[in-house]
């Protein structure tokens, strides 16, 4: 009883139909999301607009300074060079975009409530597959964009290229990201279709083999013979990046393209766009007959595959924790158990977490292969605290996407805790603890491990050493307390709650604070070591006496802003969270 | 309209649906009972082309569950409503009639009687970020009946609505089941199965323990008293043993 025999067959909707009602969703959601953005939380769209435009401008400057450099330094092989540099940029986010496409795809058509309705609609596969796909790809490439388009003016600039390369080069972008956007696309479908039980499985994998890969070159290039910025160095060097030449590269086409248009070549030129672009369509319309046939094959196997197998318990590390931690009450020791378990069993904490300080602490290894440890007692002073600054602001970054967030989480479930023999401070305390614990353990490593090769003083080790702790303290009580006194109740999705107002508030509170204890700790150390290097500039630096009184005066400072930091969060958060009707 | 012959549905090792059949015919209202786990909400997938059976049929209005003809005629509320946070009620109304490729005219008018069936004039141009559970269940509503579906599936309709909407969705069931819809409904609500629903198939284990009218299946279980004694003998024996021996005991001693 099926075809044009069935009585009931209806009129199906065209794919006309469905495209349009797709394209005015988006424009419609677009245009909501821009206007409650307006209305409701501009401090938060004022922030983004200026920490956008002055990464930009320090990108732009930076960028403008090296092709400067190339061009008066090493003339006669600038372009090779730049060819070189393009080439390896471009491959790198070749895989940082397929992955991170990948990724927001499995995520938006397999796991997302929107799917699920969608699929009930008269929808076709292949056509909520390019809705959600445009929307991966302006998600993953927006960080490209800010990226690549500095780059291409201070490129532009140098090269004196006309106005039509600053109009040709967002067509190289807009098309390069489809390669990578539609691979990743297809992965998704195919690992949900084939391996629909082992998602993490293949994702982690995945990011093992790319950072073995990374590290595999990164060392290679380290160990380029010669002196630096020799030619023969520099030869040795390019020899070792020619893999990404290769002229079956997306990045190679990018390389090439870019290179001929800003010397006005334009048949080079073109040709190499028209090569990324039919690729770019190539891509995309393999991953959208795929997604015709295998994305409802996909979706059924992940709703139907999931996979019963119990988390591992780890129990013992939990009875370890209870021995190790005795002092501490025990309905707190409970309430930090139960975060520590959320983490470990959170791949998006602890990857995160263990991808940003795991490329901290290489770079901190490789400190000597820079020489940076034979460099002057000013410079190294001057980097300690610039890698103690990063290492902070990394951290700042864990404890407003992870940390801010908690409160507002329990908050739904706070019945659940409301019904234990708990006081309503003491749920805050243990939240204090937890984010304390695993931050000290990880700062503290890793300041130690950058001091160690810069071959500092036993003296300015224990100083950073405390001004890590003071950091730590800080960051955590902020984090506590602005999430209790600013919760988000109604989101139950973290890195939503991290992104609003509250959020937004947490993370500028946590770097003014970072700003506080290190400028007050790395001037009067920067003004000493600054004169025990340059005798001529003595007038402008301090002496030993009057740094060991300037650095006590910093020391009490930073104890004082670091004890307020702490507290004095908590303490409104305590307040709040105790009034606070659920 | 809604067929379903020997479907089975086997997650891993577990089998969530074992041979099911079940039919519900156009203008029938069928009440789908069963505990938790019975394999209720895996059905309703599988009905709505979700999840496709490990074997068996499933077929809507004479197609397959997961074909375009299918979707096109079925209407489909789950018990967590999805909408577009950042529309408003009626954009996704809109949404809905552009996706089903209707008249926009016809749809205007019809969106129009939607929005005062289920009294949502106050709210229904606010983004939908700012409903509570019960507003966003009505809009939901809306949406599954503005394109007028053969079909009607809805997963636990009751949750989270107030007396008043409770009582517009129920009397909307039977207008539409009178108007010649299937309409297929899950619930723990025994209350409404009684009070509506022309067949009442109780479900557990992902079989079918009975199918039939309130009066068949009484006949059959020789339970003549309310459908929760029938139903809790069906699909456990004796009543659960939270209200057992202690309570009976202190009952009688307070007696």
């Amino acid at each position: 009883m099926t075809g044009p025999s069935n009585p009931l067959a209806p009129r199906i909707s065209t794919a006309r139909q469905v495209g349009e009602a797709f394209r005015n969703l988006r424009w419609r959601l677009v245009n909501n999301t821009f206007r409650s953005s307006m209305a409701g939380s501009r401090l938060r769209l004022v922030m983004i607009a200026i920490c956008s435009a002055i990464f930009w401008a320090g990108l732009f400057f930076l960028f403008f300074g090296g092709f400067q450099f190339l061009k008066s330094f090493v003339r006669n092989m600038s372009d090779d060079f730049i060819d070189y540099i393009f080439s390896m940029f471009f491959l790198s986010l070749l895989l940082m975009l397929f992955f991170s496409a990948g990724i927001i795809l499995y995520t938006g058509l397999f796991q997302s409530k929107e799917s699920a309705y969608l699929l009930t609609t008269p929808a076709p596969p292949d056509q909520i597959f390019a809705y959600k796909f445009f929307e991966a790809i302006a998600y993953s490439s927006w960080a490209f964009l800010l990226l690549g388009s500095p780059l291409m003016v201070a490129y532009g600039i140098v090269e004196d290229a006309t106005w039509k390369f600053y109009a040709i080069f967002p067509l190289f972008f807009l098309a390069f990201v489809l390669i990578p956007g539609s691979l990743g696309g297809i992965a998704a479908i195919l690992v949900a279709s084939f391996l629909p039980r082992r998602p993490k499985t293949v994702l982690s994998t995945g990011i093992v083999l790319l950072i073995l890969i990374a590290v595999f070159f990164g060392v290679r290039l380290w160990r380029t013979p010669g002196d630096l910025l020799t030619s023969a160095w520099l030869d040795g060097l390019l020899s070792k990046l020619e893999f990404s030449r290769h002229p079956l590269w997306p990045s190679r086409w990018m390389s090439s393209g870019l290179v001929a248009s800003v010397k006005g070549d334009w048949a080079t030129g073109l040709f190499y766009l028209g090569v990324v672009l039919a690729h770019a369509g190539l891509a995309y319309l393999i991953a959208a007959v795929i997604a015709r046939d295998l994305y409802r094959v996909g979706y059924e196997r992940v709703q139907g595959g999931r996979s019963s197998k119990r988390p591992r318990g780890w129990y013992e590390i939990d009875a370890a924790f209870h021995r190790v931690f005795f002092f501490i009450p025990r309905p707190i020791r409970l309430l930090i158990l139960k975060d520590l378990r959320t983490f470990r069993r959170d791949p998006a904490q602890w990857s995160q977490f263990l991808i940003f300080f795991g490329l901290l602490a290489f770079y901190f290894i490789n400190i000597r292969r820079l020489s940076y440890d034979t460099e002057h007692a000013s410079w190294r002073n001057l980097i300690s605290f610039l890698n103690l600054s990063v290492t902070a602001l990394i951290l700042s970054t864990f404890t407003s996407r992870f940390i801010f967030p908690l409160l507002s989480l329990e908050g739904r479930n706070f019945w659940v805790l409301g019904l234990l023999p708990l006081e309503r401070a003491s749920i805050l305390w243990g939240k204090f603890a937890f984010s304390s614990g695993i931050s000290l353990v990880a700062t503290e490593v890793l300041v130690v491990l950058s001091d160690l090769m810069l071959r500092m003083v036993p003296a300015m080790i224990l100083l950073h050493v405390g001004m890590v702790a003071i950091l730590c303290f800080g960051l955590s009580g902020i984090s506590v307390g602005l999430g209790a006194r600013l919760p988000n109740l109604k989101e139950d999705d973290p890195s939503k709650i991290a992104a609003g107002f509250g959020g937004t508030l947490n993370l500028l509170v946590s770097l003014v604070f970072i700003a506080a204890i290190v400028t007050s700790l790395a001037l009067p150390c920067h003004l000493y070591y600054f004169g025990q290097d340059n005798p001529d500039y003595s007038s402008q630096a301090i002496t030993e006496s009057q740094f060991h009184f300037w650095l006590s005066v910093a020391i009490g400072v930073s104890l004082v802003v670091g004890i307020l930091g702490t507290i004095l969060p908590l303490r409104i958060g305590i307040k709040s969270f105790e009034k606070i009707e659920f | 309209m809604i067929e379903l012959r020997g479907v089975t549905k086997s997650f891993g090792t577990k089998k969530a649906v074992d041979h099911l059949d079940l039919s519900v015919r156009a203008g029938e209202l069928f009440a789908f009972l069963g505990p938790n786990g019975a394999g209720k909400t895996t059905t309703i997938k599988m009905v709505c082309g979700l999840l496709r059976p490990t074997a068996g049929s499933v077929k809507v209005g004479g197609f397959p569950a997961s074909s375009a003809e299918a979707r096109q005629l079925i209407a489909y509320v789950p018990d967590q409503p999805y909408l577009y946070e950042k529309l408003t009620g009626r954009e996704f109304l809109r949404f809905v009639v552009e996706m089903y490729g209707l008249d926009p005219r016809a749809s205007t008018r019809r969106i129009n009687e939607l929005i005062e069936t289920f009294e949502m004039g106050d709210y229904v141009d606010d983004l939908s970020e700012n409903y509570s559970h019960g507003m966003k269940q009505r809009v939901v509503f809306a949406s599954a009946l503005v394109h007028d579906p053969k079909v009607l599936i809805v997963d636990e309709p009751l949750v989270g609505l107030d007396p008043r909407s409770a009582r517009i969705v129920k009397d909307l069931f039977v207008s539409q089941a009178r108007s010649g819809v299937a309409v297929l409904m899950s619930t723990h609500l025994l209350s409404i199965a009684e009070e509506l629903a022309d067949t009442i198939g109780i479900v557990d284990h992902g079989r079918m323990l009975a199918n039939g009218t309130l009066a068949e299946l009484r006949e059959r279980v020789q339970i003549h008293g309310p459908l929760e004694e029938l139903f809790l003998k069906l699909t456990g024996g004796d009543r659960p043993l939270v209200d057992g021996p202690q309570l009976v005991e202190s009952r009688d001693a307070i007696g």
